[in-house]
């Protein structure tokens, strides 16, 4: 029982990380390796917000979802623009770019376990004989609506459409008026924007430190390759796997073994299907 | 309406269009004709503008070097280097080669992405009128776009390009890869739309046979030169046109 519910709610962790990177991936197939840093980013902001400038939760939130967009949006015109299409070069700029901003904060003294956040809600609830606290609980309904909204933006919106048109051809979007540049700007953005989200519900359960970036960005990545780059069923579909197999190792083994799941489900992955469970580009060639 | 002036377009050291000029007058439907490679294609991205973005975007990772001279003047306003997103909002729609439509989305979806820059009423009225002209795709609303018949595919596009709102509407090789009868019905249904939207068409094609009867005047290039223009019944009794073009 414990591990169905502990389980559950590591998968939410790991969907929720995906979110974002899938998003910008799936979109303008830049794969924003920045993203781990966006993550931490956000985490050191709330704390700063808060402790620092005594703002309240709220808005302290909403202040880091905001810049954690724009610095999306920044990063793009800055760094991804005049690189785009060459994969390898955005790769290496964008963890450039990532490494350069995590360590910075460690540059400026940002070590140490004082650093969290708070929950949203704090307490516990039982569900049969295991305790499970609230945060958790928050964390597997957010990953759920989340991933909905998701579905529904891309789907029902002038900017959810143009994002799906530039996915799927960017030559013939722009024949409709669709700007390439700014709705992959835009993407950068959601994309950063979910990992912010993610990062202030994640956080609260552990401390925000330099190297979790690292292991968001890791993690991340695992989901997204065997899931298939790009494709939202996929990312549940794999991060259910993961977050079980991750769960199960830490129960029957030890934490610490918890890590190489991700590593070796990449490993596995990339033997056996290298284009992902469902990746989505690839259904159509398939099948006609 | 439209005026082209001397238009040179290299890719590289590839002459793709060389010093063409052409005129078009509201509501006219004129013709290009050309075979593989002879500049069609890259005349229609010049119009439209995609050549510009194309230009950029090869510029900033340092591809293909695409240089581009002489003029398109559009309704009395030079739109030689405007943005393709300006020129549609200025009713230049291009409908692209080769059935350009999202292939993972619904038709319903391919429509409203096309009427991205249209208001939701505009688009809901452009349907009502669209989708009565093609029942088919009225049937397939929900199917995924992929998964359509060339024809079907290309109904869809003519379809994603008048929700747009054209004014002067170019359609790329609308007849590449369909069967004969499919060809009649595009041909039919793009003549249908210009007399009821009052459109300005320009049409590029290889297969002269459907097009030539239709057309107020054409143009012929061959490897990026104008060889041979006038009205359609002028083209049609020109002999190099005739043997070239319509095989007798």
């Amino acid at each position: 029982m414990g591990i169905l519910i502990y389980g559950f709610i590591n998968s939410a962790i790991l969907a929720l990380l995906a979110m974002g990177f899938n998003l910008t991936f799936g979109i303008s197939g830049v794969a924003n390796f920045a993203y781990g840093a966006i993550y931490v980013f956000t985490g050191f902001l709330v704390w700063i917000l808060i402790n620092s400038f005594a703002l309240g939760y709220w808005i302290s939130v909403l202040i880091s979802l905001c810049l954690a967009f724009l610095v999306g949006v920044f990063i793009f015109y800055a760094v991804i623009r005049r690189i785009k299409g060459m994969a390898l070069s955005e790769v290496i700029a964008t963890f450039g770019v990532g490494i350069a901003g995590m360590e910075l904060f460690r540059y400026f003294g940002f070590i140490g376990s004082k650093y969290g956040l708070p929950p949203i809600f704090g307490g516990n609830v039982s569900i049969g004989h295991v305790t499970v606290d609230l945060q958790r609980i928050m964390i597997g309904v957010m990953a759920v609506l989340l991933t909905l909204f998701v579905y529904l933006f891309t789907r029902h919106t002038k900017i959810g459409l143009a994002f799906r048109a530039i996915a799927q051809d960017e030559r013939t979007a722009l024949t409709f008026g669709i700007n390439s540049d700014k709705t992959v700007a835009l993407s950068m953005g959601f994309g950063s924007a979910l990992g912010a989200a993610s990062a202030i519900l994640i956080l609260p359960l552990g401390n925000i430190t330099v190297e979790g970036g690292y292991d968001v960005l890791l993690n991340a990545l695992a989901v997204c390759i065997v899931g298939g780059l790009g494709s939202s069923v996929g990312i549940m579909v794999a991060s259910g796997l993961i977050g079980y197999a991750q769960t199960a190792t830490a129960f029957f083994l030890e934490t610490h073994w918890m890590m190489l799941v991700s590593l070796i489900a990449i490993a596995m992955i990339l033997t056996v299907k290298p284009s992902g469970l469902f990746s989505q580009q690839k259904e159509l060639e398939e099948r006609v | 309406m439209l005026e082209v002036r001397n238009l040179m377009v290299f890719f590289e050291n590839a002459l793709a269009l060389n010093d063409f000029s052409m005129e078009v007058a509201k509501r006219e439907l004129i013709g290009i004709l050309g075979p593989n490679s002879a500049g069609k294609t890259t005349l229609m991205n010049a119009i439209s503008g995609l050549l510009v973005d194309i230009r950029i975007k090869e510029m900033r990772r340092g591809g293909e070097r695409i240089s581009m001279y002489g003029s398109i003047d559009y309704e009395g306003k030079d739109i030689t280097w405007t943005d393709p997103s300006e020129r549609v909002k200025r009713g230049i729609v291009l409908c692209r080669e080769r059935h350009p439509v999202f292939k993972e989305s619904s038709v319903m979806e391919n429509l409203k992405i096309a009427g991205y820059l249209m208001p939701r009423s505009h688009i809901k009225k452009t349907l009502e009128y669209g989708l009565e002209l093609f029942p088919n795709l009225k049937r397939l609303r929900h199917k995924k776009a992929g998964f359509m018949s060339g024809g079907e595919q290309q109904m869809l596009a003519i379809l994603m390009g008048i929700v747009a709102n054209p004014k002067l509407f170019l359609l790329d090789e609308p007849l590449l890869g369909l069967s004969p009868m499919i060809q009649k019905m595009v041909m039919d249904t793009v003549l249908r739309l210009r007399s009821d939207l009052s459109l300005t068409i320009l049409i590029t094609e290889q297969f002269a046979r459907p097009v030539l009867p239709v057309i107020d005047r054409g143009y012929v290039i061959e490897n990026g030169i104008l060889t041979v223009k006038g009205t359609g019944p002028e083209l049609m009794e020109n002999p190099e046109v005739k043997a070239a073009y319509l095989g007798s």
